[in-house]
């Protein structure tokens, strides 16, 4: 019965929608450059977005690895 | 948090700490004999030293000009042979920069929020400090001091007490899509329980903390500490960022408060005297209206006019004889024109003031909605005319005596106007204008929110107060926290949104901040100084519009859109200063201690006596002197010894004969340079020490060298523009003539040369220019941002140009003309542009395009996703390609058109709580809302940020970059108006040679110039090639600049024609031309509009949901309107079947049954009114004409379709 009970919504109940969620499918690493101290940060899914080392909270991709052909006009 | 690492950041500040300390420095005394600037000058000052000692090994990095002027001061300069005709007191103008360099561009916008947060801030909390309960009498808090924090993070600690500095920077809240804001800390004591309770710092919301401020971080930052801050050094300050966006409170033009305005309605037959007054607690506006041969004073809450001499008789000027005295004198005819309304009074019976009371407070409207307990006409009257009627004159003690005075003076200022048209004042001049400023707005935001939030405690508190027994005792301090956000948010919403409704002041202003324009650093910078106008555009009179000859020197008279807002939107003078409040009491001692007489003590008779004048202070008139010219002197000499504020000024007015004092703010005034006795005060030998540095513009000002002139101060001197012009009784002197353009006008080279409306062109034209932004522009994430891949300075600067630093970041590039008629494309001003020079990179522009996502949470703990690319066969599908496994496009990929850059996913049941209902312990479904590539045309993604914003929401930022090259229809501008298209682009081979070899890179046509007259265009091509000739820039100041006589000179010299006209050979023939053609470098501007990004067509595509006509607009794929005035000609014509394709085929043709008997619409061949399908038709009409009958239908207004053979059998027979 209790479990039927009215529960208030908080953070630990959002858990079973959001975070749980992200937690669930852990996503590939994907790595990124610090705007602050240009260090790799390295994020999955559902992570906070800040810098490991500086703290700081923006952060840009890198670029890509693949070959990129301009057209030279 | 961890430490932040700024390695940049710590060395500077170790080298600055060196050289702080590094003895033998070549000029150790940097005292100023009498200094009175801000000790802010002084860190800069050292900087300048610094290159003196190259070789102290500390500095990590050459030399470069680390205060952006001091290029300016030094004698590098001087060794050129500058010709600016400045001989006698040599380069006077170097007072400009040196002002400039005090005073800055912006510097108004700084100052007054400067003023607001360290003044006006503490004024406003002082003047309602308390707040007192109703219920508890014991019970209080007062605010004992406020003051502005050092700008943090929402989401760090708000109060004082935690003093960690923070890290933020401006850049950091324009990608984070935050603000940049400060806390607002009080300092108060309240009652808790029994006990007396202190509380300091503590935060009570947010305030938007303007760039460049004393508060911001960037003050007093050199250029390198702001390179590392992400900013850039040229950048003007002196706006806000909210939310992310950069935002600019614009001047604002007003009228001026507190002054008399006489004016007249010939119409009418009136003459009225207005006074907008204007005081803390209030605004209102009175008149002394003469009407019908009387004069009566008008106000609002009065319910009708009332007679002057009731209302003075209720003041307390008891007799008639004091009354006429008072007004008119003894002048006979102002006696006559006054002595009617005794009349009045007479005739009502009012004798006494008791009586004038009475009969005045009856007619008083009143509008109090609580009105605890009824208050008799008496004290209903006192009321009004102490606190309501001219509102500015404060009424202490019950002495109405000022009062009376003032409305005496401006009954008197009636008559006058009356028996002299002269008298009237000129609203449109500017002395009688007043500027509003960033500082002042935000003031009364701040006091409209702060009283508010006052009110919300006090409420709060009575209702807790209001219950028996509490369960722990009450902390009010609980309860100020939570009201917190309330002046956070409506600080940031009246800047956001640029809406001032303050219900306090009946303030409703719309528009009053704008985004700031970043197309271009002229732009941004020629936003800093726009002054906006009250006035409504839509009126014809063109007074308000017109160019006043008191803006001389104040406001640029070029810089101003054309069309709607055309000389309603101005902009500040280079010189400009607009002031702040001064004190207004330490001015009036000193006008007692001056031997004026109180104007209280004296009576009319005195008043008006010949050779007597009045003085008023901010137009209240005060004292009364028999000496106005040794008075004006006098206080002259102290203001110039620097015993009185710079900023007051002083005035005569003969006709008037008053002498007005002028300490309050939004004054417009300049600097000049002190003339007495005939001679400048400013000699070669003040230049001298400025030019080494060891005296400073402000040194300038106390010892009395240069000074500040307002509008009506500078009417009322005489100011010579050269030295040589000065004459005996010349006044002044001014610094340099070209400062009244404003920064905008100033990059036009030789712009007296220039037919004015060329100049106005150029100055809306400069700012779509594209060229550099700013130094930070590769860091900035703009929703869109123009930049020229090589930009140049220009080979003809001006003074100008130098000092707003154009130079640094300029937009344009010096292309070579050829000024002669090639092929038929270059006709109605195209342009031919040379492939080689497109090639070689001419012209080419990269675009940045800014896409940005938030990933939302919901209220039931859903959130925004991204998700990684879809996979089919192994591949990523094609919309995906550029996708990584983070969902978010790979940086440096090529984006086309329908791919994804973004793979967001929204949850289906956002909305729904997740609780109850049928969603409840359902698994969370996601809805793919991917951002897709819409533009036809691919570009690169630059850069992709991810960071959080202050709701702790991921933001996405998605960069997009194209580079483009010069295609036909590209937009070109000179700087002298001349805007013209690329019509065509010809191969390098088929241009046109000189001797040299060069071809040109713009072919222009000659039909531009006759009609346009820009001299100044062929004067900066003369002036260029003289430049690119000699080794050197030529330079186009207005009123100075090289002059001709000199670049013809090189020309000649090196070779070439005197007139830069060349021989010029064929591309195409090979034959030589068979004239001569004008040909040089010409500073050319490419402009934001290019047909890439209004290149359109359409044959089928998607039509408008109401009415299933084509949409409109390039965006939205919509179609190319056949409007009214090609229908006429389609009518004229007689093209009956193309107009009905046009209209209706093409577009929203609609088939319907019509029923013949009812002529209304049925449907599926059945007439639903007349219950048969017999006379059914099918038609097709217009979608738009079917909606039209049935909205007309649904007004319960009938259309009927009344149908009939087109073709007739009856006819035929």
């Amino acid at each position: 019965m209790s479990r039927e009970a009215y529960q208030v919504p908080s953070l630990g109940g959002q858990n079973a929608f959001g975070d749980g969620f992200a937690g669930s499918m852990d996503g590939p690493v994907v790595a990124y450059l610090c705007g602050e101290c240009n260090s790799r940060v390295s994020l999955k899914r559902g992570d906070q977005i800040r810098c490991k080392e500086c703290g700081h909270r923006v952060l840009y991709k890198e670029r890509t690895k693949r070959m990129v052909q301009f057209e030279a006009r | 948090m961890p430490p932040r690492r700024r390695p940049q950041a710590s060395a500077a500040t170790n080298a600055e700490a060196a050289r702080n300390a590094a003895p033998g420095r070549k000029r150790p005394s940097q005292s100023k004999p009498t200094s009175t600037s801000q000790p802010a000058q002084a860190p800069e000052q050292q900087q300048q030293d610094v290159p003196t000692e190259k070789h102290e090994p500390y500095i990590p990095y050459p030399y470069r000009h680390r205060d952006p002027f001091d290029a300016l001061l030094e004698p590098f300069y001087y060794n050129k042979s500058l010709t600016d005709p400045i001989n006698t007191a040599q380069d006077k103008w170097n007072l400009l920069p040196a002002f400039l360099k005090v005073k800055g561009l912006v510097k108004q916008h700084i100052d007054s929020y400067n003023y607001f947060v360290e003044v006006q801030l503490k004024k406003i909390v002082e003047s309602s400090s308390t707040i007192r309960s109703d219920v508890d009498h014991n019970f209080y808090i007062k605010f004992t001091d406020i003051y502005l924090g050092s700008p943090r993070r929402a989401d760090e600690p708000q109060d004082a007490g935690f003093n960690v500095e923070s890290t933020i920077s401006p850049q950091e809240c324009r990608l984070r899509d935050t603000t940049y804001a400060a806390p607002i800390r009080v300092d108060f004591e309240y009652v808790r329980g029994r006990q007396r309770v202190i509380k300091r710092g503590v935060s009570i919301g947010r305030m938007p903390v303007m760039l460049r401020s004393s508060k911001c971080v960037l003050a007093n930052k050199t250029p390198s500490e702001m390179t590392v801050l992400n900013e850039c050094p040229l950048d003007p300050g002196g706006y806000f960022i909210v939310n992310g966006t950069e935002k600019v409170i614009l001047v604002q033009e007003q009228l001026s408060k507190n002054r008399i305005i006489v004016e007249t309605d010939p119409k009418k037959e009136i003459v009225q005297a207005s006074v907008t007054s204007s005081s803390n607690e209030r605004k209102s506006k009175s008149y002394v209206v003469f009407k019908k041969d009387k004069l009566v004073v008008k106000h609002n809450v009065l319910s009708e006019d009332i007679p002057i001499v009731i209302l003075l008789k209720a003041m307390g000027i008891h007799t008639d004889k004091e009354m006429m005295l008072l007004v008119a004198g003894v002048d006979k005819v102002y006696q006559e024109d006054f002595a009617i309304n005794f009349e009045d009074a007479i005739k009502l019976g009012i004798h006494t003031q008791h009586q004038a009371l009475e009969w005045i407070g009856a007619r008083i409207k009143i509008n109090r909605k609580q009105m605890s307990y009824r208050r008799t006409h008496v004290q209903e009257a006192v009321e009004a005319i102490a606190s309501v009627i001219i509102s500015h004159i404060e009424v202490k003690n019950m002495n109405f005596r000022p009062k009376a005075l003032y409305v005496a003076h401006m009954a008197r200022r009636v008559l006058m106007a009356k028996n002299d048209d002269t008298l009237v004042d000129d609203r449109d001049y500017l002395g009688n204008k007043r500027l509003e400023l960033a500082g002042q707005l935000l003031a009364l935001l701040f006091e409209d929110l702060f009283k508010k939030f006052c009110f919300d405690i006090k409420m709060n508190i009575d209702k807790v107060l209001n219950k028996r027994n509490r369960a722990e005792q009450f902390d009010a301090w609980s309860v100020m926290s939570m009201h917190g956000n309330h002046i956070t948010q409506g600080m940031n919403r009246a800047i956001s949104t640029g809406n001032w409704s303050l219900k306090r002041f009946r303030m409703e202003r719309a528009g009053v901040t704008h985004v700031l324009s970043r197309l271009s650093y002229i732009a941004a910078l020629g936003m800093m100084t726009r002054i906006s106008s009250q006035f409504e555009k839509t009126r014809k009179v063109s007074g308000p519009r017109a160019l006043q000859p008191s803006q001389f020197g104040m406001l640029c008279p070029a810089d101003t859109p054309e069309g709607e807002a055309c000389g309603l939107v101005k902009n500040l003078a280079l010189m400009t200063h607009i002031t702040t409040n001064d004190e207004e009491g330490p001015v009036r001692n000193l006008i007692f201690m001056l031997g004026a007489e109180d104007i209280q003590t004296v009576g009319g008779k005195e008043l008006y006596a010949p050779g007597c004048y009045t003085i008023s202070i901010n137009g209240t008139p005060t004292a009364l002197t028999r000496r106005p010219k040794y008075f004006l002197e006098a206080f002259r000499r102290l203001r110039r010894m620097g015993r009185i504020s710079e900023f007051v000024s002083i005035f005569i007015n003969h006709h008037q004969r008053a002498v007005h004092i002028a300490t309050d703010d939004g004054r417009i005034c300049r600097p000049l340079v002190v003339v007495e006795n005939g001679k400048s005060m400013v000699t070669a030998h003040h230049l001298e020490k400025l030019r080494d540095g060891t005296m400073q513009f402000d040194d300038f000002l106390a010892q009395g060298l240069v000074e500040y002139l307002d509008v009506n101060e500078e009417n009322d001197s005489l100011i010579a523009i050269y030295e040589k012009d000065i004459s005996e009784t010349t006044t002044h002197l001014e610094i340099e003539p070209f400062t009244v353009l404003g920064a905008v006008a100033g990059l036009i080279p030789y712009p007296h040369h220039n037919q004015s409306p060329r100049n106005t062109y150029q100055c809306a034209m400069g700012k779509q220019a594209i060229g550099a932004i700013a130094s930070n522009q590769f860091l900035r994430i703009d929703s869109i941002l123009y930049l020229m891949v090589y930009p140049q300075k220009p080979m003809v600067k001006s003074r100008t140009i130098e000092l707003t630093k154009y130079d640094h970041l300029p937009a344009g590039q010096n292309a070579m003309v050829a000024v002669m008629s090639y092929s038929g494309y270059d006709i109605e001003d195209a342009l031919v542009l040379n492939k080689g020079s497109v090639d070689r990179g001419f012209g080419r522009c990269q675009v940045y395009r800014k896409y940005v996502t938030n990933l939302k949470s919901y209220s039931n703990g859903t959130k925004d996703r991204l998700d990684p690319p879809q996979y089919e066969n192994d591949a990523p599908i094609r919309k995906h390609a550029l996708l990584q496994s983070d969902g978010l496009a790979a940086v440096g990929e090529q984006v086309n058109a329908g791919e994804t850059y973004i793979n967001k996913s929204t949850p289906d049941q956002a909305h729904s709580s997740g609780i109850t209902g049928s969603d409840l312990g359902r698994p969370v479904s996601f809805q793919p809302t991917p951002m897709t590539y819409k533009l036809p045309d691919p570009a690169h993604i630059d850069k992709v940020m991810v960071s959080a914003t202050e709701g702790e929401n991921q933001l996405i930022k998605v960069l997009t970059r194209q580079t483009r090259r010069p295609e036909v229809g590209d937009k070109f501008s000179s700087r002298h108006g001349q805007k013209g298209v690329v019509g065509i682009i010809a191969d390098q081979s088929d241009m046109p040679f000189t001797d040299s070899g060069i071809n040109p890179d713009i072919i222009m046509n000659p039909h531009g110039f006759p009609s346009r007259m820009t001299v100044g265009k062929m004067l900066e091509l003369v002036a260029g090639k003289a430049g690119v000739l000699a080794g050197h820039h030529g330079y186009g100041t207005c009123f100075g600049g090289t002059p001709v006589e000199e670049t013809s000179r090189i020309l000649v010299e090196k070779g070439f024609s005197y007139g830069g006209k060349e021989y010029l050979t064929s591309g195409i023939t090979g034959e030589a031309l068979p004239f001569y053609v004008f040909t040089g470098p010409i500073y050319y501007q490419k402009l934001k509009h290019m047909v890439q990004d209004k290149m359109h067509s359409r044959a089928r595509g998607p039509r408008a949901m109401l009415t299933r006509q084509p949409t409109e607009g390039r965006s939205r794929d919509g179609g190319l309107r056949l409007g009214e005035m090609e229908r006429d000609c389609l009518i004229a014509y007689g093209t009956s079947q193309l107009l009905l394709e046009r209209l209706m085929i093409s577009s929203d043709r609609h088939e319907i049954d019509v029923c013949e008997t009812c002529g209304f619409m049925g449907y599926l061949n059945w007439c639903q009114r007349c219950k048969s399908s017999r006379g059914v038709v099918k038609m097709a009409i217009p979608y738009a004409a079917k909606l039209l009958i049935q909205e007309l239908m649904s007004m319960n207004v009938t259309a009927r379709l009344k149908l009939e053979d087109e073709f007739p059998e009856s006819k035929g027979r």
